[in-house]
């Protein structure tokens, strides 16, 4: 039974990464119906944001602030640097082909992941770096529920997690901005027509999708303490199942079909073997396209007339 | 949507197709007289070769004229040596490595002999598809004489069949897969020991060093992972050892769950693995689900920037060479033109001498011919090896008298044990 809690732990720990990540592309495609494809290397960004931050602390074994401080320190500064990259991208990359065929923004987003890729490549070199988080907070200190250990940086991490999903369920749900995107995402144009300036809703949408890949990021290095430049394929590509098994588009979609990826994978790896976590997940994302090929929460889509 | 999806990804693996060089802006500037070029300036050690579309050559003679001033016979200007290794994608940490490496001994050697051979870099991304067509390219260039990589044993395996009717010689830097020298790749040579060194040396210091009962064996799911592990495993379960086995694949970010599947009679967890930073945080995951038991890895753990999870073994195929007093020059060398450096480094320095060495001896002789750089390949012999010891290949082109070291991490130092 604990072993089973145990994996409950693990599992929500990468859901929720992947939940984060799975929700910038499903807001992105659900206001332009383009998969952005340079999401994952946002997350990257991200990532390495937060380990310029703490390194220029001193490091996780020497840092000059208290943890209590430097963490939400790195998390401050990924969610901006990540969300300033996210309008500069939309800026730059699919705004001047808003009007191009729908092919013309996808081939962008490959584009602009290469692109960030080799940039990573170019400043950080292709060695992986590490946030040694043990140093900084010890994976040892946490609570312990019985047999059941939870580290303090994980619950840090899932916590996280879902203040950053209840903030965007409001915006979305009970503010001007939310209501904006929610009105282009159903008719661009009539959303236009009404007044709304939907250049800036589109930039803002993908600034905070953006600000969660951010978060996202500094959370997997604090974890998971690797980060490297071609961090951004993989995780980008389990975000972006999970936000087709959610259903593309719908935000509540995104949040259950992270953590269904999570869930499965960690429960794939312990109790099957880790070789099959990966086709366990894939697996997943078939089934659901047979059963409901519009994703678990998704609508089909309506001719527009 | 899907298959947009599956498109871009596949435009994504067809993306490195390129990368391969062909040699010829790199030979004309290589055969540019010596006497009236300027030293060149080394490449800047961060750059990186993502598009691989160029060669290096180290200083030209012009800096060495005040010297010595032994000049190469004319007509070896302008040959080359390729070096193919996964300088993009998930190893390009070991890649990169490898691959300044290889610079540093061209621009040594090219110094040191009065030569100006050329390198020609290409990127195969740890993938056998790609290193098919980098040696379909090097074959067909002919200024390449002997190849340097690459770096996996299914890359080497891959590529063999093609060099072999060319007489193209290669030279493994890293590919430990022990079947590798047994005779189906009549080009490969290896300067560093196979799997059948290194797997009974892990094994037998498990079993009488160790006192291990219950052995933990987790390969990442490559060439080399597994036929590692497949060596180890009978060799103690011979001795009476329990051996549980479990594989993850290499670009796992995550082993949370596989952590805690570790029993605790457990007493080693033996990782065969290739990035040391991925054991950096199997180790930091053990910890935090209490684990005790000790890490034991292979040479690919050997990496004292990444991994240092304490009271840990890893054995390797090379002495710290950063210990060796008679390496002391090379390495402040390198480290102050490349900066930080783990293992998959030295030996490429070796690998790349060995090759230029060849190249240079067929020059001399007069022959000038992929087939004759091939026999001069087998009967190199470098005395002051960077690997240190005298670097010799045996019949089937294997280092002779390799040996493995056993090293334990204590307090982020690598203590030499065996």
């Amino acid at each position: 039974m604990e072993f089973f809690v145990q994996q409950l732990v693990n599992g929500l720990t990468l859901g929720s990464v992947y939940a984060l990540i799975a929700l910038g592309y499903s807001m992105v495609y659900g206001i332009l119906k383009l998969l952005n494809f340079a999401h994952g290397e946002v997350y990257m960004v991200g990532a390495f944001i937060g380990y310029g931050v703490l390194t220029m602390a001193g490091g996780a074994a020497d840092p000059v602030l208290p943890a209590a401080v430097l963490v939400p320190l790195m998390f401050l500064a990924a969610m901006i640097g990540s969300g300033l990259l996210g309008v500069a991208i939309e800026r730059f990359a699919y705004r001047p082909l808003r009007d191009a065929p729908r092919i013309a923004p996808l081939i962008s987003a490959v584009g602009v992941s290469f692109f960030l890729q080799a940039a990573a490549l170019l400043l950080f070199t292709a060695r992986i770096r590490n946030y040694d988080t043990p140093e900084l907070i010890p994976f040892s200190v946490g609570v312990e529920v019985g047999p059941l250990r939870i580290s303090l940086v994980r619950i840090l991490v899932i916590v996280t997690a879902v203040v950053l999903m209840v903030a965007l369920t409001l915006l979305v749900s009970r503010t001007r901005l939310g209501k904006a995107m929610r009105a282009t995402a159903y008719d661009r144009e009539a959303a236009a027509m009404m007044g709304i300036d939907t250049d800036r809703v589109i930039a803002a949408t993908f600034f905070i999708g953006s600000v969660l890949a951010g978060a996202a990021g500094v959370m997997i290095g604090l974890v998971f303490s690797r980060v490297f430049h071609f961090m951004g394929f993989l995780a980008g590509l389990k975000g972006f199942t999970a936000a087709v098994v959610g259903g593309i588009g719908n935000i509540p979609g995104a949040m259950v079909g992270g953590l269904l990826i999570g869930l499965a994978e960690a429960y794939a790896a312990a109790y099957l073997s880790s070789r099959f976590s990966e086709l366990v997940v894939f697996t997943i994302l078939i089934g659901v396209m047979l059963v409901r090929p519009s994703g678990l929460f998704g609508t089909p889509a309506l001719q527009k007339v | 949507m899907l298959v947009l999806a599956v498109l871009a990804l596949a435009a994504a693996g067809c993306g490195g197709e390129d990368d391969a060089t062909t040699g010829d802006t790199g030979a004309a500037t290589a055969t540019t007289d010596a006497a009236t070029t300027a030293a060149e300036t080394p490449e800047t050690p961060t750059e990186p070769t993502a598009g691989a579309e160029e060669t290096t050559t180290g200083p030209t003679t012009e800096a060495e004229d005040t010297g010595d001033g032994q000049a190469a016979p004319a007509d070896c200007d302008g040959l080359s040596v390729g070096i193919a290794g996964p300088f993009t994608g998930d190893a390009a940490s070991i890649g990169q490595e490898q691959l300044n490496w290889a610079r540093f001994a061209l621009e040594r050697f090219n110094a040191d002999n009065g030569t100006n051979f050329a390198l020609v870099e290409a990127d195969t991304q740890l993938d056998p598809a790609q290193a098919t067509t980098v040696a379909q390219q090097f074959v067909s260039n002919g200024d390449i004489l002997a190849v340097v990589g690459p770096a996996g044993s299914q890359e080497a395996e891959a590529v063999g069949p093609i060099f072999e009717p060319d007489n193209l010689a290669y030279i493994g830097m890293s590919a430990t897969r022990t079947s590798l020298t047994g005779g189906d790749y009549p080009t490969f040579f290896r300067v560093v020991p196979n799997d059948d060194a290194q797997g009974p040396t892990d094994a037998t210091y498990m079993v009488d060093e160790l006192g291990a009962q219950n052995v933990f064996i987790i390969d990442d799911q490559t060439s080399y992972s597994t036929g590692l592990a497949d060596i180890v495993q009978p060799l103690l379960e011979e001795a009476g050892v329990t051996v549980t086995r479990d594989s993850v694949p290499q670009d796992q970010t995550d082993f949370s769950a596989l952590v805690s599947r570790i029993s605790d009679d457990t007493d080693i967890v033996f990782l065969p693995w290739q990035l040391a930073a991925s054991a950096q945080l199997f180790s930091q995951q053990m910890e935090e689900q209490g684990k005790t038991a000790t890490i034991f890895g292979s040479d690919g753990l050997f990496s004292p920037d990444d991994f240092s999870a304490e009271g840990a073994y890893v054995s390797s195929f090379a002495p710290d060479i950063t210990a060796l007093p008679e390496q002391a020059e090379l390495v402040e060398a390198y480290t102050e033109q490349y900066g930080e450096f783990g293992t998959f480094g030295p030996p490429t320095y070796a690998a790349t001498q060995v090759a230029l060495t060849a190249v240079l001896a067929a020059c001399e002789a007069g022959d000038v011919s992929r087939e004759a750089v091939l026999e001069q390949v087998g009967d190199v012999t470098i005395t002051d090896s960077i690997l240190g010891a005298p670097l010799t290949f045996d019949a089937n082109g294997d280092v002779e008298g390799a040996q493995f070291y056993i090293f334990r991490i204590e307090g982020g130092e690598y203590v030499l044990v065996e």
